[in-house]
């Protein structure tokens, strides 16, 4: 389980990243969404103890991370944004360096690697050179070091980033093979909704809303998105769009040539808060 | 201290990363090489010796300051720093797995120079077992530096720039390729501020090309801990 009190980090150029920020996660899969900026790689990096916050408690399995961070770095994994396999290692040997760090030789570590690799998809793979696999093979490499580590709990911090789409659901079913608690930042709301148990909502270093899917988007039940060009009775602004919230029988009477009918997602509930993701 | 992960880290990056970036160890002994063959040309064979001699400080020192590239790729490149932080691996564990790594790796190039010690008849017993000893100082004194200017540059183009002009302040301006008595006694002690200059010094001396000056022994070992201990101190598990 995960806990924040009155988490707040100002970094020493005067931003701050997040405020004040409280909250419990124990589901087996939490993603943390919100837009760039908004202080998610800040709240992982501070839970994995690589960043020390400016005040507040946060605890990993009930380990103060601020007090015992070395403690919290034997229990957990955690996956940095854009990390990428050293070159001119295969993923059997990334995986298995990576487990030599957490204390198992190269010689006893070949069954859990191999093990991982299965999992992952990548066994086939497992002695290609890095500098041969596609993105997809290299972010599985790193999950496959997150299920080899069999941590309690693992942080991925935008796992698929610049992934395809194909690519991106290969990484996921790879996530869903880890056993511990996942708790993984991403901006991408399909991730999320495919992923998680539950949503801890950030914006501005502040925590938007947290709760499963359905629970979140509660509020939009029987509601449907429409985008229009042009601005509609209470519509929120994104970029050039307007994106109206229409229930399901009006929409007929309601959308224009031209408008896009979309289902309602948890974008939706960044734009309600008047959060323009774009920007 | 993580003996598992210096051994993997140093076996798999070093060692093991031989095979597929060889070339990079062969261009590191380009520029040692060149140098051996100019001052040998030049001097007609009368500095092969000193040539030889130096050729096998910069070998070791130049693999010593790549660390600073290596760090620089991890840091940057692959974030393999920010992975391990969150494992069993100490800052000193990170430290001494990249040194060891660079020493593997550095060894065929070290093998090489021996060689051609031997093929001069200038390499003794006595002068393998000293040039050991100066080779692990300076290998240990330039990655320290490496961590150091890599712990303070904020993007990897600093390195490679950082590394080029490293590389000539410490293996052209110090007595590496010629006899360190050319140079008055305040120059070469000035220039001692590269450890590169005191093992030269050192090496000239055990290979019986010039008086051994004992006391660069300290200055070597004095820069080694030094440097040394500001890299750990600037290797932060967690940023503040």
């Amino acid at each position: 389980m995960i806990e924040v009190k009155k988490l707040t980090k100002r970094y020493s150029d005067g931003t701050t990243a997040l405020q004040n920020v409280s909250f419990k996660l124990d589901k087996k899969i939490t993603s943390v969404i919100g837009r760039n900026g908004a202080g998610k790689t800040t709240l992982i990096r501070i839970l994995s103890s690589q960043l020390a916050p400016t005040s507040g408690k946060a605890f990993v399995e009930g380990i103060d991370v601020v007090e015992e961070p070395n403690a919290v770095r034997k229990i957990a994994v955690s996956i940095p944004q854009e990390a990428k396999p050293i070159d001119y290692l295969t993923p059997f040997d990334a995986v298995r360096l990576y487990l030599s760090a957490r204390g198992i030789g190269l010689h006893a570590s070949r069954k859990e690697a191999g093990d991982a690799l299965k999992k992952v998809g990548l066994w086939e793979a497992r002695n290609k050179v890095a500098y041969e696999l596609s993105g997809g093979m290299k972010r599985k490499v790193f999950v496959a070091m997150a299920i080899a580590a069999d941590a309690e709990v693992v942080f991925l911090d935008e796992p698929t980033t610049g992934l395809d789409p194909f690519s991106r659901v290969e990484v996921w079913a790879a996530i869903k093979a880890i056993k511990g608690q996942v708790i993984l930042t991403t901006h991408y709301m399909e991730e999320a909704q495919a992923l998680s148990d539950e949503v801890l909502m950030i914006e501005s270093g502040k925590t938007l809303a947290q709760g499963s899917v359905k629970q979140l988007l509660k509020p939009f039940s029987g509601l449907i998105r429409v985008e229009s060009q042009n601005k509609r009775h209470r519509s929120y602004r994104i970029g050039g769009t307007w994106v109206s919230y229409v229930k399901k029988a009006d929409v007929n009477s309601f959308v224009e040539k031209g408008d896009i009918i979309k289902p309602v997602t948890l974008d939706d509930l960044f734009i309600k808060r008047g959060v323009n993701l774009e920007s | 201290m993580n003996l598992k992960f210096i051994a993997a880290h140093s076996w798999l990056t070093g060692a093991g990363s031989l095979k597929s970036t060889w070339m990079y160890m062969i261009s590191s002994m380009g520029f040692p090489l060149s140098l051996l063959f100019i001052v040998g040309v030049l001097s007609d064979g009368a500095l092969l010796p000193y040539a030889l001699v130096g050729g096998l400080v910069s070998v070791v020192a130049t693999n010593g300051i790549t660390t600073m590239a290596d760090l620089g790729m991890f840091k940057f490149e692959y974030m393999y720093k920010d992975l391990i932080v969150t494992s069993k691996a100490s800052p000193i564990d990170y430290m001494l797995g990249v040194m060891l790594a660079d020493l593997f790796w550095s060894l065929p190039a070290i093998a090489i120079y021996f060689i051609l010690d031997i093929a001069f008849g200038i390499l003794t017993p006595y002068a393998f077992v000293m040039s050991i000893l100066v080779s692990v100082l300076v290998l240990l004194s330039t990655a320290s530096l490496g961590f150091v200017l890599t712990s303070l540059v904020k993007h990897q183009r600093f390195v490679w720039a950082i590394t080029g002009m490293l590389s000539l302040a410490m293996m052209v301006f110090p007595p590496t390729f010629y006899p360190y008595k050319y140079l008055p006694h305040s120059v070469l002690l000035i220039l001692s501020i590269s450890p590169t200059t005191p093992a030269a010094v050192l090496m000239q001396g055990f290979f019986g090309l010039a008086p051994t000056l004992w006391y660069m022994l300290y200055i070597l070992i004095g820069e080694t801990i030094l440097l040394f201990l500001i890299a750990k101190y600037l290797t932060v598990w967690r940023e503040r």
